[in-house]
């Protein structure tokens, strides 16, 4: 058997789409008899779909240096010819791709020039299936697309990083949702589960900046990101500071508008860089709040509960 | 062409599944703000502050608290809530257009809070001591 290297044989998103179409009207119904737990509002929902659908037609405005790069790494340098049709090289892809996106995810997280394109997925204060699908519309432009070099460097055909991106997306739909609680403790060890990715779109102090999982949540346990869903804190959805109302051009663009204003108002290089590439929230004097400052001031608050019984008690 | 056929597609799925959750009318509850409900909303949003006394929008879809210098804004949107702080000298100068106090809040994610006013529940409070800490 041969595969193009260049041409992905197919497309798992384009493959998948039936498979959301019907997994989200089934949520819906199965919300409305009471046998999921699962809340959607018009708005709320209308606004997550059509993001997903205007980030297919801005992907496409940037397919072409994506994909040119890509092709032009790996038919020029890349450092070892790995079959498409060997049956380790999909093994090795699968780690290696989702170990690219464990960083990309915390890169688009923790540094303000990429949770810029981020944030809009965050956005809704819904956590289902159709949240899943509101992605951005300016990742193409933020050049995040080049961690996904080095894979091509490698000699992993273009096509087959294609399709094992396309996987990664198609998996993390289904996490998306409140009906499933949690999956079995061997699988809620190794792989992202809902609960797990529930954590993740927490606003709550205590969840900020954690799971950033792919598939394999291994990679949250190995360098220290994971958190749990306490059962005793539901996660509260959304962002820090939510969004005020549904228009869809404030989702998308939003915090590349702060962006600006900040930089128009800067008044040193350090500044720049700080609103730039500091972490979300990061200004010169410390004002505004961080996930670190709102997490160590829950921390403060936590400790100060603990303290206060044997306090009266002593009393 | 395939590619425009997808589009199409999606886009008429788009719309079946947003009358279907308009349908369904499964929503979370977001009933009017009293003034328990909104303490502890306000408890939630702003762990830090501690307001003594509340004006509540006249349709209880939202809250202003007085904390020292600072009002505390908790505003309806769909079946969820938007916070933010400001200053509260600011929050008393908002004007009221349409039967709305309309509060600036300088951030491009939420620009203006607008909460429903009252002859009875009037903004700015005319006491202002009511809410005053």
């Amino acid at each position: 058997m041969t595969l193009d290297p260049l041409v992905a044989p197919f497309n798992p998103v384009t493959l998948a789409i039936p498979v959301f179409v019907v997994t989200i009207l089934a949520e819906i119904v199965l919300g409305r008899m009471r046998k999921a737990r699962a809340n959607y509002e018009a708005r709320d929902t209308a606004t997550s779909l059509v993001m997903g659908l205007g980030s297919t037609i801005a992907g496409g405005f940037t397919a072409a240096l994506v994909v040119g790069t890509t092709v032009w790494i790996w038919q020029n340098h890349r450092l070892f010819d790995i079959p498409m049709t060997a049956w380790w090289a999909w093994v090795a892809i699968f780690f290696a791709e989702d170990l690219t996106y464990y960083w990309f995810h915390r890169l688009s997280h923790e540094r303000r020039f990429w949770w810029a394109s981020h944030v809009n997925h965050h956005s809704s204060q819904h956590y289902n299936l159709a949240t899943a699908l509101r992605q951005t519309w300016t990742g193409g432009v933020n050049g995040s697309w080049l961690l996904w070099l080095p894979l091509a460097f490698l000699g992993f055909p273009p096509a087959m990083i294609a399709v094992q991106k396309g996987v990664s997306l198609v998996y993390q739909y289904w996490i998306h949702t409140e009906a499933i609680h949690r999956m079995p403790r061997w699988f809620e060890a190794v792989f992202n589960t809902p609960s797990h990715h529930r954590v993740h779109h927490a606003r709550n102090p205590r969840y900020l900046d954690s799971n950033y999982a792919g598939i394999l949540i291994i990679w949250d346990r190995m360098f220290g990101t994971y958190i749990p869903e306490d059962d005793k804190e539901p996660p509260r959805y959304g962002l820090v500071h939510n969004l005020g109302d549904f228009n869809i051009l404030r989702v998308a663009f939003h915090e590349w508008i702060g962006i600006g204003k900040d930089l128009a108002g800067s008044r040193s290089i350090r500044e720049v860089f700080g609103y730039l590439f500091g972490r979300p929230g990061w200004s010169p004097d410390g004002s505004r709040e961080t996930s670190a400052s709102l997490k160590a001031r829950w921390q403060a608050r936590e400790a100060a509960k603990a303290v206060e019984p044997d306090r009266i008690a002593a009393e | 062409m395939e590619e425009l056929y997808t589009l199409i597609g999606s886009a008429v799925a788009v719309a079946l599944m947003v009358a279907v959750a308009a349908w369904a009318r499964i929503a979370r509850p977001s009933p009017a703000l009293d003034e328990v409900a909104a303490r502890a909303m306000l408890a939630a949003e702003f762990p830090d502050h501690a307001p003594t006394r509340l004006w509540i929008a006249a349709d209880g879809g939202g809250v202003i608290a007085r904390d020292g210098v600072r009002a505390l804004v908790l505003f309806r949107l769909g079946d969820s809530w938007v916070s933010r702080a400001l200053a509260w000298d600011d929050a008393v100068k908002a004007p009221v257009r349409a039967g709305k106090v309309r509060l600036r809040l300088r951030d491009p994610a939420a620009p203006v809070a607008a909460l429903a006013v009252s002859g009875v529940n009037p903004w700015p409070p005319q006491d202002e001591e009511a809410v005053a800490p």
